[in-house]
């Protein structure tokens, strides 16, 4: 697999670029600022693309706008933002721009090696990776803003919880390990919400993003 | 003679006897014209002060002006007379023909008040110096003629102790007048050389450059620009007040003192009459001071004040001096001093009412509301700026690297798979590690949420309504992006009522607005929940005090079963 990094800190930047290739993932190119993530991107079209939100010149969301402008001139870039911060908004522009290949974590997370290897070869793959901080926000927003709305209203509280860990990125047997309870059980959880969000039937990965779209989109 | 040269050239080229004549004739008329003046302008001011309660008072008052411009008319010709043509005159045409177009004229005109002027002084010093010429010439042509009349007097002519009452008398007197010819001639030129000089400063047109701040809406016409006064009249006018030179006038007037108490001992030491004219000599002496005095300080409301001190300081002087050559019996000047004192002191409080206690108080009291504003609006920019740059170093620096460790952390417990007493305490150096972070995150977050900073206030607010545990549907649309500090306290009023809502009217729905109102910035959060908050309470109090740094006002409107609406207003300029 061949991913790029832009990162405009380089005490991070090294630090990722090492844990990626003790890990196997080849780290072709690196650039620090915004306009470097599209030069990087069109010179050696890698399979996803590891963004910082906040880079030189504006230090705002130059690197949001950027990865979402890649995103339209590269369709199958992954891109995998990290940020400092939970902001939601950042996470709905993000998959805005494409359903597939998307993913959103605070910088920490690089720490949970594992998981961080996990969520890089998803979004490369055409996955999703959100952060559990921005689920559970976006989670908890929904459940106070009167949950009564939409599809997103029928589901039973388990089932929102299983659509919460899918929104993460988990697969079915890593949710069955979260919730403690049976492979089984999470699959016909799945069901009942592809079900209830009236998902048309295709092959389950596709259907499992389109199940969190709903649930950011709600 | 000499002495006077550099005054009165033109006049002076002529030959003398044209002179002298001329001199007389200027001071036959100025007797003439003098008596006119002073009862012009002592009717007119006497009646339209007295009459000044009533529209009358107004009308006289004009008239009077009016009366002072055709005077002053008159007596450019009589100046005419030793000049060789009058005074230059320049009245400013009306620009249009209303009545209160050519009242407001007349008024702000600063000639209509130098006319006015000389009416008044032609009264005092002008009548006494054509007095006296006319004495000088009439006690000289006395002398001369006595031989054909000094038989027609019971007793003989009386010359101080001589009497003349014998024909080689009368002809010794003869000679001595003959011999007192140019003794005449020369004083009378004096005395023609005071009064013009004051007759050019006050009735010559200003230099335009000079009379420009006086009469900022007058145009002079182009054919009153180049009447130039003939005679070097427009060089008198820069200088001094008067063409003479103060000791020059000083001793002039002493001399003529002096040869008047002279031929008052000649004449029979009887009445002291001498002493009027002492007195009008003294007068136009002081005036000549005073106005040089006041040219000689800055322009401004004080010139003026001293000018019209020193006025009322010698018309006090006159007036007592008047009453005790009266016979010092009642003292009838009272009231005039006292309103000369009135006058003066509305003058005074005029000119110095910034100073007065009241005033200079709340004038101090001005300066420094301006002076706190604007360093507490430079606090409180340079407070935004401190923010952010906080924020920023906090994100680049400590923020970084924490993640940095936990990424190596990471790594080690990668390596140490086998020894998993060491991957445990890895493990938990990792997790507080990032429980630093996500302390860190909130502390940034709570000085400068980044949103607000990328996105702008309505995008912030936005995101705090979708955020928020409660229902909320936001209207917030500011034109353009306020100043970072009033954005930042508009953000964390929205957060903070937004959270009162979520904790004290729960499963209620609120609604954001944010508006520009002229130059506010207003921010109004309602619920719909169940009322009757607390005002003063921990989290509006700090609200409020976070609001009125900014010079703005916090409301909070809580009927109890009737929601709660938090209104801010923060100015944010023009």
């Amino acid at each position: 697999m061949r991913a790029v990094i832009v990162e405009d800190l380089a005490l991070l930047r090294e630090g990722i670029v090492a844990l990626l290739r003790e890990n196997g993932i080849d780290v072709v190119a690196q650039a620090a600022d915004g306009p470097g993530l599209e030069r990087i991107v069109s010179g050696h079209k890698p399979d996803v693309a590891i963004v910082d939100v906040r880079l030189p010149p504006t230090f705002s969301d130059e690197g949001l706008r950027a990865a979402i402008e890649a995103r339209k001139r590269h369709p199958d870039l992954g891109v995998l933002i990290l940020s400092q911060y939970v902001e939601p908004v950042y996470t709905a522009e993000l998959l805005a721009s494409g359903e597939a290949g998307v993913g959103y974590l605070l910088k920490e997370r690089v720490g949970e090696v594992r998981a961080f290897i996990d969520a890089v070869q998803r979004v490369a793959a055409g996955g999703t990776a959100l952060d559990r901080e921005v689920v559970a926000e976006l989670m908890r927003a929904r459940t106070a803003s009167g949950a009564g709305d939409g599809a997103l209203g029928l589901l039973t509280p388990r089932e929102r919880e299983v659509l919460e860990l899918m929104a993460e990125g988990r697969s079915n047997t890593a949710v069955a390990r979260a919730l403690v309870v049976s492979g089984g059980a999470v699959e016909k959880h799945v069901r009942n919400i592809f079900a209830k969000l009236d998902l048309p039937a295709s092959n389950d990965d596709h259907r499992r993003v389109l199940a969190v779209l709903a649930f950011l989109r709600a | 003679m000499l002495l006077f040269v550099s005054t009165a050239a033109p006049a002076l080229s002529l030959p003398a006897a044209t002179r002298w004549s001329r001199d007389l004739l200027f001071h036959c008329a100025g007797v003439l014209t003098a008596h006119i003046g002073l009862a012009l302008w002592v009717t007119g001011v006497a009646v339209s002060l007295s009459l000044a309660i009533t529209y009358f008072g107004l009308i006289v008052a004009l008239g009077t002006l009016l009366g002072c411009r055709w005077f002053a008319r008159v007596e450019r010709r009589r100046a005419g007379i030793v000049l060789g043509a009058p005074i230059a005159e320049r009245y400013p045409p009306p620009q249009d023909a209303r009545w209160s177009a050519r009242l407001h004229m007349l008024l702000g005109e600063p000639t209509t008040w130098r006319d006015f002027a000389w009416t008044g002084l032609a009264g005092i010093v002008g009548l006494t110096l054509s007095s006296l010429a006319l004495t000088l010439w009439g006690l000289v042509l006395g002398l001369i003629t006595l031989p054909a009349w000094y038989w027609a007097l019971p007793d003989g002519a009386e010359l101080g102790i001589l009497a003349i009452d014998t024909l080689p008398l009368a002809f010794a007197a003869t000679a001595a007048g003959l011999t007192l010819v140019p003794l005449a001639v020369w004083m009378v030129r004096g005395l023609t050389v005071v009064e013009l000089a004051w007759m050019r400063w006050l009735l010559s047109p200003r230099p335009v450059a000079a009379g420009t701040a006086q009469t900022p809406a007058v145009t002079p016409s182009p054919a009153a620009t180049t009447d130039a006064a003939p005679g070097g009249a427009a060089a008198a006018q820069d200088g001094p007040p008067l063409a003479l030179p103060l000791p020059l006038h000083v001793s002039f007037s002493l001399l003529i003192g002096v040869v008047m108490a002279i031929i008052w001992a000649a004449t029979g030491a009887g009445y002291f009459w001498p002493i009027w004219i002492w007195l009008g000599l003294a007068i136009s002496v002081a005036l000549d001071i005073i106005v040089l005095r006041a040219q000689a300080r800055r322009p401004g409301p004080e010139r003026w004040l001293h000018l019209h001190a020193e006025l009322s300081g010698m018309l006090a002087a006159l007036l007592v001096i008047l009453w005790l050559l009266a016979g010092a019996g009642t003292f009838w000047p009272f009231f005039s001093l006292l309103g000369l004192a009135v006058l003066l002191a509305v003058h005074a409080i005029i000119v110095y009412r910034d100073r007065l206690p009241l005033r200079a108080r709340e004038q101090a009291l001005v300066e420094r509301v301006d002076v706190l504003t604007r360093t507490r609006q430079g606090a409180l920019d340079v407070q935004a700026a401190e923010l952010r740059r906080i924020e920023r170093d906090l994100h680049d620096g400590a923020q970084a690297r924490l993640v940095s460790l936990t990424m190596q952390l990471g790594r080690a417990e990668e390596r140490v798979a086998g020894q998993p007493e060491v991957a445990e305490l890895l493990r938990r150096a990792r997790e507080d590690a990032g429980l630093a972070i996500a302390e860190l995150r909130d502390l940034a977050r709570g000085i400068a949420p980044p949103i607000l900073a990328d996105r702008g206030l309505a995008a912030a607010i936005e995101a705090l309504g979708r955020r928020s545990a409660v229902a909320v549907t936001v209207d917030a649309d500011p034109d353009q992006r306020p100043l970072p500090v009033v954005e930042t306290a508009a953000y964390f009023v929205v957060a903070e009522a937004l959270t009162n809502v979520a904790k004290h009217a729960g499963g209620a729905a609120a609604r954001v607005h944010v508006q520009r109102v002229g130059e506010d910035l207003v921010i109004e959060v309602a619920d719909d929940g169940p009322g009757g908050a607390d005002p003063d309470g921990g989290g509006l109090t700090g609200l409020r005090h976070r609001v009125e740094a900014l010079d703005g006002t916090l409301t909070v409107t809580s009927p109890t079963g009737a929601g709660t609406t938090i209104r801010a207003q923060l100015p944010c300029g023009p």
